[in-house]
């Protein structure tokens, strides 16, 4: 972790799973799905059974997304432009689960026939510009992120635990999409993927700043440009690939960890993707000495975002102290007029720790010079594509301009996606 | 461009560099050299001091007021180097003047501190040495020399001054000084170096910003303080330094330009 963060916390995180306060609600959001301009397949009040297409893009109409719980639809709002705002069900526990379904996937086109018919290829993200994949595209190669990028992060290995066997036929699943490597990335330890053929290859990344993260594995074992794309994926989408292959049913649960300097036990919980993190929450916050509200993050401390649900691609949920509202200091005279809060990002001080926390070869200082001003072909010279926000944030916690670069280059990704 | 600042929640976190901590770390690191040389000074050196700080201050307040910004404090960083670098005796207004044209035309006019492209302090000494007959720079003393130590120690470990600068004009210095008159007179160049090495050609702000762009700034910089040094022997003008200070700074653009241009070139080779 950085030095000194505030974030550190008091209790360690528990690598234990636990089932969890049971979860009313689930939702698919389109915080998580930018771009993304939905055709609904269903109305308020219908019911859905785990599994049932609710929505399908459409730009692709192939890619189907699946209701992760069977249930009530209770809202279904659409936000700026068509997008998707949320997609609200409520789960109903007495309501008929659906049959096991047999599967085939033996063929390229019966994986990705059946990943994208069961709602499983939204797991799969591009690497450039980090959207889900087109459903005729083909990478050069498959990333499976099974490393944790922070030390409250769920450890893969123990998440893993039981359903090896799942998470393994998903491997050998996606191995049979592309004629490349299929990289599974861990922490160094024993090889989840060992003995699956020469395609599926284990790699392994020491404990480190950014290590855990997609965009420095790919960028060790497989860079991208503009001519070259890889997909990644998480750990648990992919044992969730297996279990449809094995059992036949759709299985949407998630483990993920429940920490911050407010969880009243870290450790890591069994839910849903999309859950409300309301539920979830609701007796695990630890009061604040100091009577302050605690806010809920949806991610880790550094790239997470405050939240109601669990994001699709969220393994953390982070509890942490709202700051003490600010009292109104008036007086101090003439002074008072100078005093105001930052309105936008301040100057760049190029410091070492730029340097140290953004990694990739990329020089950090004109790298963030051009992101600030939206220069898209600098920042792709400079090699922008081989990021995605996740990657950024590190280094926005130790600049000085307190920018969200993050924010930056996806509007710089946007930019470029729309060009080529 | 708006909304582009981290939300609240993760500004709070920030525990790394901000604005107002770089300040803070600037004015701590010479607060050692200042004493020193008040000390060995006295009342002299406290009026330059205070002529310094009032001028700075008040195109600070002047340019904030207009621009509607929160005070940064940074120009009381640069009025105690402008103070250290000028002599006691120099007359009071002209104190006052290099110090308004330093921060004026050395940062304010580009928006602020971060923003420009050379040392504040450094503009105003050179203005000062070009504008007033007869006016000089003080020179360094081993006591000023020894105090500086800390505050480089505290800024390299901070990493606001890169140690890839430093080495490099230390190299091209001890190399420069060895051609001349042996290993003699190396401890005599590097009390006269030492300030204005760490404050005014490490400003980071000022200096190249990739990492082999800071090689070949720190031995542009040193190679300038040779040809500019008028001083006979081993001991090197103040002047020297302010102005290849301010060269160099002009020309860290086309320095980074060059740099930024060969990692692209083998960032193409290596990823295709």
């Amino acid at each position: 972790m950085l030095p000194g963060f505030r974030t550190d916390q008091t209790v360690p995180l528990e690598q234990v799973i636990d089932d969890g306060m049971p979860v009313e609600r689930i939702a698919l959001l389109g915080a998580d799905l930018p771009g993304l301009r939905p055709r609904l397949l269903c109305e308020r009040g219908d019911r859905v059974q785990r599994g049932q297409p609710v929505f399908v893009d459409r730009a692709h109409p192939d890619i189907v997304f699946v209701a992760p719980v069977s249930g009530m639809v209770e809202q279904a709002t659409l936000g700026p432009r068509r997008s998707l705002s949320a997609l609200v069900i409520r789960a109903e526990p007495g309501s008929k689960e659906p049959g096991p379904v047999t599967v085939a996937a033996s063929t390229a086109t019966d994986v990705r026939t059946m990943l994208l018919a069961h709602g499983l290829w939204p797991g799969l993200l591009t690497r450039p510009y980090g959207r889900i994949p087109a459903p005729d595209s083909t990478p050069d190669a498959i990333f499976v992120t099974a490393t944790a990028d922070n030390p409250h992060a769920p450890d893969p290995r123990l998440a893993l635990d039981g359903r090896n066997d799942m998470f393994r036929s998903g491997l050998k699943a996606l191995a049979l999409l592309i004629a490349g490597p299929v990289h599974v990335c861990q922490s160094p330890g024993a090889d989840i993927a060992a003995d699956l053929g020469d395609r599926i290859r284990g790699s392994f990344f020491p404990a480190g700043p950014a290590s855990g993260l997609a965009g420095s594995h790919i960028h060790r074992l497989h860079p991208v440009g503009p001519q070259r794309m890889v997909w990644s994926i998480g750990y648990q989408d992919v044992a969730a690939i297996g279990a449809l292959i094995e059992t036949g049913i759709p299985d949407f649960t998630r483990i993920v960890s429940l920490t911050g300097p407010r969880a009243s036990r870290p450790r890591l919980v069994r839910t849903f993707t999309g859950a409300s993190l309301q539920d979830l929450t609701r007796e695990e916050i630890l009061p604040a000495r100091d009577g302050s509200a605690a806010i809920i993050l949806s991610g880790s401390p550094l790239a997470g975002r405050p939240a109601s649900w669990l994001g699709r691609y969220h393994q953390q949920i982070t509890l942490l102290s709202d700051a003490p509202a600010r009292k109104e200091t008036a007086g101090w005279g003439l002074l008072a007029r100078f005093k105001r809060p930052p309105s936008r990002p301040g100057p760049i001080v190029p410091t070492a720790a730029l340097e140290k926390m953004l990694g990739f070869d990329i020089p950090a200082v004109p790298f963030l010079r051009a992101l600030s001003v939206g220069d898209a072909e600098a920042a792709s010279r400079l090699g922008c594509l081989e990021l995605v926000e996740e990657d950024l944030a590190a280094v926005s916690m130790v600049c000085t301009s307190g920018a969200d670069y993050g924010r930056m280059l996806r509007h710089v990704l946007d930019e470029l996606a729309e060009d080529a | 461009m708006t909304g582009w600042l981290l939300d609240p929640h993760r500004m709070r976190q920030r525990a790394g560099w901000t604005p107002g901590r770089v300040t803070l770390a600037q004015m701590v690191a010479l607060a050692a050299p200042v004493g020193v040389k008040l000390v060995e000074q006295g009342m002299p050196m406290a009026s330059v001091l205070v002529a310094a700080l009032i001028a700075s201050l008040i195109w600070e307040l002047a340019f904030a007021a207009i621009r509607g910004r929160s005070l940064t404090w940074h120009s009381a960083g640069t009025a105690l180097i402008i103070a250290i670098l000028v002599p006691p005796a120099t007359p009071l207004w002209q104190v006052a003047m290099a110090a308004s044209f330093g921060m004026v035309f050395g940062e304010l006019v580009f928006g602020g501190r971060g923003y420009g492209i050379v040392s504040a302090a450094a503009a105003a000494a050179g203005f000062l040495v070009f504008s007033f007959s007869g006016a000089g720079l003080s020179g360094s003393s081993q006591a000023l020399a020894l105090a500086t130590l800390p505050g480089a120690a505290l800024l390299l470990l901070g990493g606001l001054v890169s140690w890839r600068v430093l080495v490099s004009v230390i190299a091209v210095l001890l190399v420069a000084g060895f051609m001349q008159d042996g290993t003699s007179g190396l401890p005599e160049t590097f009390v006269a170096v030492a300030f204005g090495l760490v404050f005014l050609i490490g400003d980071p702000v000022a200096g190249a910003s990739t990492q082999l762009g800071r090689w070949v700034f720190g031995v542009l910089a040193g190679l300038l303080i040779v040809v500019f040094d008028t001083m006979a022997g081993p001991d090197v003008a103040t002047a020297a330094i302010v102005f290849a200070s301010l060269l160099a700074s002009l020309f860290a653009p086309l320095i980074d330009h060059f740099a930024v241009a060969l990692i692209v070139r083998r960032r193409r080779i290596a990823h295709g």
